[in-house]
């Protein structure tokens, strides 16, 4: 359980960051951004995953890996990576989408990017070095 | 470190991989599927969506009476979804409430925000206009929208939309080239560039001899959009 502060850390980052981007969905308005391509971004289709917004995703993401921190056991450990795992696949395959099909990136989603990187990481060596069995 | 937690990471991961994968292709599949339920269903409600604009004056970029005191001036990518949205969703409310009684007027700014491919389509839209039919020729548009960047705005599928709408195709064409569309076109985009306009859709009103104000607005359907404009009428 050693882990468990960095682990949060990296969550409220990451809980920041999806809040944001799903505030600026709902809101219709422009992100700010210093890379002008996050509205392109945000107003793409793969912004959207069956009409919800995948910044909204990735906050309930956030929060299920924030509150799985707190668990003990390696069941949790496990549930852990596998959460973190999902978002940074995720996050690869809209990582493409920027560089290819939309042809924009977005410097919030760049954020995203390091930050579930850093939790899926951070979870991965919680599940190596978990005690019990 | 016991073997037995390596094979769980490796299961854990494993996992993930095949659950984004599952998720991506459903979803992406789902899309699909309604986006030829949106095409099927603007078919069939096609005598509605032209009874929206069926005996409201146009001018040019302009929908509704010249004398109307207040005006909205939106700004549209033809290649973006959200303008599909609030002109194929919200745009016949406004037309019913507001403009049919004189209160307000449309006005129309192209801009490209999505991609080149925008370029053709704002080049039919304005040709139409030409005609005195930009309204309808942006929303048989929206109707065919395909997804963003992938060339959907062919001379075919504007050829189709002119034709839906009463416009000779070949005419339409034609006029896409002209100096006289390029040139609305650029003055369109500059006027975007002006007021610092980089997102679509956006909306601003003027009132008779007041500047143009940006409306902000809670959503594009009628019941977020029009709470906005009974304000910004008032």
């Amino acid at each position: 359980m050693r882990l468990r502060v960095p682990i949060a850390a990296a969550c409220v980052v990451g809980i920041g960051i999806a809040s944001y981007l799903t505030y600026v969905h709902y809101a219709h308005t422009a992100p700010i951004c210093t890379t002008g391509g996050c509205e392109k971004v945000q107003k793409s289709k793969y912004a959207e995953l069956d009409g919800v917004p995948v910044a909204l995703l990735g906050l309930i993401a956030y929060v299920t890996l924030l509150g799985i921190a707190f668990v003990r056991g390696v069941n949790a450990a496990t549930a852990g990576v596998f959460v973190a795992a999902v978002g940074v696949v995720f996050s690869g395959y809209l990582l493409w989408a920027q560089l290819g099909p939309i042809d924009a990136i977005c410097q919030w989603c760049l954020g995203n990017d390091v930050t579930i990187a850093v939790v899926a990481a951070l979870y991965v060596v919680r599940l190596l070095t978990e005690e019990g069995g | 470190m016991p073997r037995s937690r390596l094979i769980v990471l490796g299961g854990a991961i494993a996992a993930a991989v095949v659950a984004v994968v599952v998720i991506v292709i459903v979803a992406g599949s789902g899309s699909g599927s309604s986006s030829t339920t949106t095409t099927t269903t603007t078919t069939d409600s096609r005598p509605e969506a032209v009874s929206t604009f069926a005996g409201v004056p146009q001018s040019g970029d302009t929908l509704g009476k010249a004398s109307a005191p207040v005006t909205l001036t939106v700004f549209e990518d033809p290649q973006c979804p959200f303008c599909r949205q609030w002109n194929i969703d919200t745009l016949p409310t406004v037309v019913r409430d507001y403009v049919r009684s004189g209160r307000l007027k449309v006005a129309y700014r192209g801009v490209v925000v999505i991609g080149n491919n925008s370029l053709a389509g704002l080049a039919a839209i304005y040709a139409a206009g030409e005609q005195n039919k930009l309204w309808q020729m942006a929303e048989a548009l929206y109707e065919r929208q395909g997804d963003e960047n992938s060339g959907w705005i062919t001379t075919a599928v504007v050829r189709d939309a002119a034709r839906e709408i009463g416009l000779d195709p070949a005419r339409i064409v034609t006029a896409m080239k002209s100096n006289t569309v390029l040139a609305k076109i650029r003055a369109s985009i500059n006027e975007a560039q002006r007021l610092g306009i980089n997102g679509t859709p956006t909306f601003a009103i003027q009132k008779q001899l007041g500047t143009l104000q940006q409306l902000q607005v809670s959503g594009l359907e009628p019941g977020d959009f029009t709470p906005a404009l009974d304000r910004a009428l008032q």
